[in-house]
């Protein structure tokens, strides 16, 4: 009998030939808690849903041992039976029921003839809410009356009550408050001292390494060190985090930058459901003409946030100015920021790009219909000439303009978006995460496009989850963390480690604006 | 069984012409010809034309992704509003007819910016309509019928066109066909896409040519194309034409297929959503004035259910419940199915309960049609 808990062992998922997972090794004893690090699809949320069955046995390689036993779990119901709880980055509570009633979601406690015993469910998440130190939560309240924070326990109530004796915890402080961060350490230290183990997953290496007694880090789908924290600080798990190298995938075109054509000044954005919670803290920057500048920064840092509140889409409330040419322009709607010359590609193609019952060219010419009408009417011909030239110019494979626009690959519907966002000719584009489920020939397109718009004077802004394209690209990088701005970089030998360092690193004089502009 | 899902969902608007004329057929039989004569079709054709009318607005409502459930309220009161104003006050009938559509347009806009701007579901808003304006009515009339209308409204309703008018107006549509035709076989040829062949293309005129020419010719075998029916035909005119060959219209399929992705192209699809409501709200002043004008009163109960029967001829027309596809045709075919029920029905003496018995089971049966078909192609 080992003194593990959990081991796997040389865990492999293939997708499509392509390996998520490549060997991975992780072990864990109880009441350890376990780092898992690496970067966005490293390949983290994949190896916990081969341990959470969500991918179940016989989908994957390798083997798991729980508890000296070989697992070969079918279902996410056998592995929580065995007492391995996954808590979701996004909660699962349903807001208009109780916290008692969350909490025993889908195993009830009832009383003859089906009938709810609420007695008894009050009863014990009283007592969940009192292990976890929150006596003071009234169980019968619904879930929507607490904050995240609050919520986030009762998530973890819910794992309790299904006696997890190992949790996962997927970012599980990306929607809280550095307070309440606080209570949630707290309370999975206590966890540890009984013996319950975790799996910590976050990109907040702070947190990790206050909790974490061992960092496993993956990158790229390998395993590439499991070390003990005491040998372990913030610097060297991004070291290991990183460590990739840079091939040649970035087409450079020479162009000239600039002066500064376009300012954001005091970019504060306020998260829609917590409107305590700023989601974007006061972000000042400006952009060249002809400049590429990339947003780096983690998921959930507040950049998609930022540039939706300079194209006026953000759907919460926000402060700030926007310059253009040296004068402040309107852009609160949509509308006006493409009449002011500042356009937006957004991050979700399938619900903020296409319009799926409209053809490739209907698409492409959408934003500047008008400029084909005469007195309202469609010259048909005119907006088939400008759809044909597009299509050139984008190398956008599609037999014909007609064809219904959900026809065509990812890549492809991305080049029609931006081909009606161009249309317009913009003065500064934005481009947000301009490459997601894009393939390699139609990403090196879209690379090459930005380089020649550069060379003709649109300036760039790119925000993008993939460091190596953002050094790949852009002249400068701006590094967003936890909605303030942590770095501004010009790309001249910038290393990935820097710019995810800049992401990581602790709000040094937090409440001394001065230096952090200046650093 | 794969095939014949694809030639449906190809010739939607054919199969629908199938079922037409099946339900003519069965009618036809059932009355021992009696349905086809041209009396009986000239009345069928202006009985359709107040659904036709409804869903024609109803169909832009629907393809923007919304629903008015207001309209066959909305169509009784304004109705109402200019057998008042024709009756007590003797209003001339142009000024009449322009104070009635001023009034459906602005309670139109009223829906449109309670739902666009306000953010109440369209369903609500109609819904909420649908009792209002049906108690506004009951105020204004007192719960009376107001009669009798003017000869000059009347005529509205109940009027028909010279037949030498009726031929010229035949042969100038079939000249728009071939025109129309014509054209698009050059664009297309212009742009160097597939042309459709010469034969196929040619068929197709020739059969529009006999549709149009028997179209005229029973009516005018009867007493000519009725003036309902030719306030049809242009309304189907000037949709057809909104829809498919204008920025207004393109906005429209766009607001219904995506609203975000229209929005963050520079669209404000807020204005869109409230000018269709606004055209809503004119289409039914017209329906209401034609309804009076039929009837030669207005009535407290017109336009009772109007409201279902115009969604539910977009609904079997083929407008998609998503909103983002439909055509104006294909309403007007589904309106001339609930029609043509109606009228063979109320022919055979069937009861009333059985007519609506069979027209709610039509409609979830073109729907199903319609729902199976489309699956198949995503």
């Amino acid at each position: 009998m080992s003194d593990y808990l959990l081991e796997m062992n040389n865990i492999v998922k293939t997708f499509g030939g392509v390996k998520a997972l490549n060997g991975i090794d992780i072990k864990v004893k109880p009441g350890e808690c376990v780092g898992l690090c690496g970067e966005n699809g490293a390949g983290k949320s994949t190896l916990m849903k081969v341990l959470s069955a969500v991918y179940p046995h016989g989908t994957w390689d390798g083997e798991i041992i729980w508890d000296g036993q070989p697992l070969r779990a079918h279902s996410i119901a056998e592995t929580e039976a065995c007492g391995i709880v996954i808590i979701h980055q996004e909660l699962t509570l349903v807001p208009d029921l109780s916290v008692a009633e969350n909490i025993f979601m889908g195993r009830e406690l009832t009383l003859p003839g089906g009938r709810m015993n609420y007695p008894a469910m009050v009863h014990r998440a009283e007592a969940l809410m009192r292990e976890l130190k929150v006596p003071d939560m009234n169980v019968a309240l619904p879930v929507s009356q607490y904050g995240g924070g609050y919520q986030q326990l009762v998530e973890i109530a819910k794992a309790l009550n299904k006696k997890a004796r190992l949790l996962i915890l997927d970012e599980p402080s990306s929607a809280l408050t550095r307070s309440e961060i606080e209570v949630l350490l707290d309370i999975i230290r206590g966890l540890k001292a009984k013996g319950v183990a975790c799996v910590y997953i976050s990109h907040k290496l702070d947190e990790v390494s206050a909790i974490c007694d061992t960092i496993a880090v993956i990158r790229d789908g390998k395993h590439i060190a499991t070390t003990a924290m005491a040998d372990m600080d913030v610097s060297r798990i991004i070291t290991q985090m990183v460590g990739r190298e840079m091939s040649n995938l970035y087409p450079t075109e020479p162009h000239a930058v600039g002066e500064v054509l376009f300012e954001a000044r005091h970019i504060t954005c306020y998260d829609v459901d917590n409107p305590g919670r700023k989601r974007v803290d006061d972000v000042s920057f400006s952009l060249r003409r002809g400049e590429i500048l990339g947003i780096a920064g983690l998921v959930g840092a507040g950049r998609t946030e930022l540039v939706s509140a300079l194209f006026g889409s953000y759907p919460g409330r926000y402060e700030g100015e926007v310059w253009l040419d040296g004068k402040p322009i309107d852009t609160r709607t949509p509308l006006k920021s493409i009449r002011a010359g500042l356009c937006m590609v957004p991050e979700d193609r399938k619900r903020q790009g296409i319009v799926p019952d409209l053809g490739v060219g209907q698409n492409i010419t959408l934003a500047v219909l008008d400029s084909f009408s005469h007195l309202t009417r469609i010259d048909a011909e005119a907006e088939l000439g400008s759809v044909e030239q597009e299509i050139k110019r984008m190398h956008l494979k599609a037999a014909n303009p007609f064809l219904p626009i959900t026809s065509l690959s990812g890549g492809n519907q991305q080049k029609a978006v931006l081909a009606k966002m161009l249309l317009t000719k913009p003065r500064v584009l934005i481009l947000d995460e301009p490459t997601r489920g894009v393939d390699v020939g139609a990403k090196y397109e879209i690379y090459k496009l930005m380089g020649a718009l550069a060379a003709e004077g649109v300036s760039i802004i790119m925000v993008s989850s993939e460091l190596a394209e953002v050094l790949g690209v852009s002249d400068r990088v701006l590094v967003i963390g936890e909605g303030q701005l942590r770095g501004d970089f010009i790309n001249q030998g910038l290393t990935q480690e820097q710019v995810l360092a800049a992401a990581l690193s602790q709000p040094n004089g937090h409440d001394n604006n001065n230096d952090r502009k200046s650093a | 069984m794969n095939q014949v899902k694809q030639l449906f969902t190809r010739y939607k608007m054919l199969a629908l012409l199938i079922a037409v004329v099946l339900i003519w057929a069965f009618f036809s039989w059932q009355t021992e010809g009696g349905f086809l004569t041209p009396r009986n079709l000239s009345n069928l054709l202006r009985q359709m034309s107040i659904t036709g009318i409804l869903a024609c607005g109803m169909v832009l409502v629907i393809i923007s992704g919304e629903i008015d459930l207001s309209v066959g309220s909305m169509l009784g009161l304004l109705g109402g509003v200019a057998a008042i104003l024709d009756v007590v006050y003797h209003i001339p009938l142009p000024l009449n007819l322009a104070i009635v559509a001023l009034c459906g347009l602005l309670i139109g806009l009223g829906n449109g910016y309670m739902t666009a701007y306000l953010r109440i579901p369209s369903f609500i808003v109609g819904l909420g309509g649908m009792l209002a304006f049906r108690g506004v009515l009951l105020g204004i009339t007192g719960g009376t019928t107001i009669a009798p209308v003017s000869p000059e409204l009347v005529y509205i309703g109940q009027g028909y066109l010279p037949t030498v008018v009726g031929v010229i107006l035949g042969v100038l549509l079939f000249g728009l066909t071939v025109f129309l035709t014509w054209r698009q076989r050059h664009n297309r040829a212009l742009h160097g896409l597939v042309l459709p062949s010469i034969l196929r293309d040619s068929v197709r005129v020739v059969l529009i040519g006999f549709v149009l020419a028997g179209f005229v010719y029973t009516l005018n075998s009867y007493d000519g194309i009725p003036v309902p029916v030719l306030l049809l035909l242009v309304l189907l005119g000037v949709f057809s034409y909104v829809t498919s060959q204008t920025v207004f219209g393109r906005r429209i399929y766009s607001v219904g297929s995506n609203m975000e992705a229209t929005r963050l192209s520079g669209i404000n699809v807020q204005a869109v959503k409230l000018w269709i409501f606004g055209i809503m709200g004119v289409m039914c002043a017209l329906a209401g004035l034609v309804n009076t004008a039929r009837l030669a009163a207005g009535s407290p109960s017109a336009g009772n259910m109007g409201e279902l029967d115009a969604i539910a001829a977009c609904f079997i027309g083929g407008t998609s419940m998503r909103g983002g596809s439909g055509t104006v045709y294909g309403a007007l075919l589904g309106a001339l199915v609930i029609s043509s029920l109606d009228n063979g029905m109320s022919m055979l003496d069937v009861d009333s309960y059985w007519q609506m018995i069979v027209k709610g089971s039509i409609l979830v049966l073109a729907v199903w049609v319609d729902v199976s078909t489309r699956a198949g192609r995503r």
